[in-house]
């Protein structure tokens, strides 16, 4: 579905991803693991054309996409849910997810709209209680389901998310990571980039370690479980980098 | 044991990808990690992020078994020692060739042999007995995991008479026989003469060499049984790089596994489908020990279209020979210039020489003229069936095959020879 070659995006100077290449199978769920600063938002932001590439290709559904901007990446068929969550605070719960319809307002009818929103709150039963809630009073955990759910709402083939267990209890960790798993359940094709490596490892098909802007290593998740510079660096506590 | 037989129903595209993705995070690890690599590529003034697709391979550098050999003990491993859970060792020249796993490179291994025997038709439903010469002692280890993790019975080689492998055949109801093409043909031969029906074994899996088609039909309706061929190098990667689908046109490579190409063996080119040359490998799934452009010394060709079986694996044809100076004796390959190191090591000097490969009611037999010269000269029978066993006894240390030594006049070994120094009979 979405294959990624030989990108390599800078931020002046700095080389942030070098000669990258990754792809994602329709259906799969997808891990990307590696130290802050490997270039895993990076990557993310690339691929939704938030930041432009310097060269190399992406490929959605066949297509080249490295050229274009985040509003058509959405209108393709990719969302992203960012670091940080990034949802309007002033807005309550529910115009927080009507905005991430927003492409379909003028082309889709009401209806279907009105169906996804009832999907999320499925979802995250939580939402519904507060959908009239401003999103600014939600706790850390709620902001995070409203940013998933804000990003289900463009109807995307492949959910991109960027760290969605930061700064959160364990507890809601494992409700967020299963809302995930239950997205994937019906279809929906996910991108995940993860600090905990091994909550990711856990629920992901495949995945990727990235390290300083390249990848070093790939494989099925029981694999890199398995592997021993993937333990050392991201699973057990005496953190090395793999060149190291 | 989960199997990714998926991945050899690939789409070409979908190969493209996935073979420049561990390509290039291969070069990442290699690069970094092992001196050997860097020290080649930096010559070659090659940085991992120069290679951008698939036909950047042909710009890096071969490796050779010489390299193997100058790099032991520990400069080509690309993880730490503590990380190698098993250590293999082969014969080299100079110094040993070693060759080190860590767990997920046995988990790897073990899984592309339970595909290839799987792809065989090995079920857990088997009693498979492996019938392998000791000098196969690593593709023993694997087969046997290999089986183990398919959930089959496995009977490895352990020493016994011929005739007590055919009792345990009949006792214990084999139905899979694993070994080399040549003593499955002597195993046919024994059965005939012991009175032997072996009802049970259904099928044989003959790795280790090539066997000729009238022969393979022969041995088939005699045993009423079917077979397939395997390939594999135990340096490279190891059994189940290659094996036949139920089509039996050719071997199937683990392409999901390691790179291959087949090269010009004069001029390094790469040579298109349907032409003779050298098969060169590069790793793709190992961690330990990993290889660029592996000169295997294996000729073969490419064959061209798509099998019907629906793999979309790239396929070889038999490996018709080795490259000069390199001969396949009961799956062990033995160089010239290993024998020469020997006969060095035996004699001070490399005397006039033919190796012969004999055939002997099936199975090969290795021999070796020597010229007589003043230094190899020895007054009495006694004496030269001990100059003999100097060599013989090195050799059968080295390869775990025996081979004769027959030394005679110079006039008549370059009359048999007639320019050759390897000569099948």
């Amino acid at each position: 579905m979405l294959a990624v070659r030989n990108l390599t995006t800078t931020y002046g100077p700095v080389v942030a991803l070098k000669n990258v290449s990754l792809h994602v199978g329709e259906g799969e769920i997808v891990c990307l693991i590696g130290a802050n600063g490997a270039g895993k938002s990076t990557l993310m932001l690339s691929i939704m054309g938030v930041v432009k590439p310097r060269s190399g290709e992406i490929l959605f559904e066949g297509e080249p996409i490295q050229k274009k901007d985040p509003p058509e990446v959405v209108a393709r068929g990719i969302s992203l849910v960012p670091e940080g969550r990034q949802i309007f605070y002033p807005l309550s719960v529910e115009e927080n997810l009507e905005l991430g319809a927003y492409q379909r307002l003028k082309r889709e009818p009401k209806e279907a709209i009105r169906h996804d929103l009832e999907h999320v709150y499925e979802l995250f039963p939580r939402l519904k209680e507060r959908r009239k809630q401003l999103a600014g009073t939600l706790s850390g955990g709620e902001q995070q389901m409203l940013a998933i759910g804000r990003a289900f709402m463009a109807k995307p083939k492949l959910l991109m998310l960027d760290e969605p267990s930061l700064g959160l209890a364990p507890r809601l960790v494992d409700t967020i990571l299963e809302a995930i798993v239950a997205l994937n359940r019906e279809g929906l094709t996910i991108l995940l980039v993860e600090q905990n490596a091994r909550k990711a490892l856990s629920l992901a098909h495949r995945g990727y370690v990235l390290e300083t802007g390249k990848i070093v290593l790939q494989g099925k998740t029981a694999d890199l479980l398995a592997d021993e510079d993937v333990r050392r660096a991201y699973l057990g506590r005496d953190y090395r980098q793999f060149t190291d | 044991m989960e199997m990714d037989n998926r991945v050899e129903f690939l789409s070409e595209e979908g190969w493209r990808q996935w073979h420049l993705e561990l390509l290039q995070s291969t070069l990442n690890r290699v690069y970094e990690r092992v001196p050997f690599y860097r020290k080649l590529m930096d010559e070659k003034g090659l940085r991992p992020e120069d290679i951008t697709s698939l036909e950047d391979l042909r710009r890096l550098p071969f490796t050779t078994r010489e390299h193997l050999e100058e790099n032991y003990p520990y400069d080509l491993f690309a993880v730490p020692l503590r990380d190698i859970v098993r250590l293999h060792t082969f014969p080299g020249i100079s110094a040993p060739i070693v060759k080190g796993f860590t767990a997920r490179d046995l988990l790897a291994i073990r899984r592309l042999t339970a595909r290839f025997l799987t792809t065989c038709g090995v079920t857990s439903e088997d009693i498979v007995q492996i019938c392998l010469d000791p000098g196969m002692s690593i593709w023993i280890e694997e087969l046997k995991e290999g089986a183990e993790a398919l959930g089959a019975l496995v009977i490895p080689p352990d020493p016994q008479s011929t005739s007590h492998r055919l009792r345990i055949m009949r006792d214990f109801r084999t139905s899979v026989l694993i070994t080399t093409p040549s003593y499955a043909l002597y195993l046919a031969e024994m059965m005939v003469e012991e009175g032997f029906t072996p009802r049970s074994l259904r099928l044989a899996v003959l790795v280790g060499e090539g066997l000729e088609t009238s022969t393979r039909l022969r041995l088939e309706k005699q045993l009423g049984i079917d077979t397939r061929l395997g390939y594999g190098i135990t340096e490279a990667i190891g059994p189940g790089m290659g094996y036949e689908c139920e089509e039996r046109k050719g071997y199937h490579l683990a392409a999901d596994y390691f790179l291959p190409e087949i090269i010009d063996p004069e001029t390094g080119e790469p040579l298109p489908p349907g032409q003779k040359g050298e098969l060169v490998i590069t790793t793709l799934a190992v961690k330990a020990n990993p290889l660029i452009r592996f000169r295997t010394g294996d000729l073969t060709h490419f064959l061209e279209g798509n099998c019907r079986c629906g793999r979309t694996t790239p396929r070889i044809g038999q490996i018709e020979g080795q490259i000069d100076g390199r001969v396949s004796v009961r799956g062990i390959k033995i160089s010239l210039r290993y024998i020469e190191a020997l006969l060095k090591e035996a004699y001070g000097h490399v005397p006039l020489y033919l190796l012969r490969i004999k055939r002997s009611r099936f199975l090969e037999k290795l021999e070796l003229w020597l010229a007589i010269n003043e230094q190899l000269f020895e007054p009495s029978i006694l004496g030269l069936h001990r100059l003999a066993e100097i060599f013989e006894q090195k050799f059968e240390e080295t390869f775990g095959l025996p081979c004769r030594v027959k030394l005679v006049e110079e006039d008549h070994l370059r009359e048999v020879a007639k320019g050759q120094r390897i000569l099948f009979d």
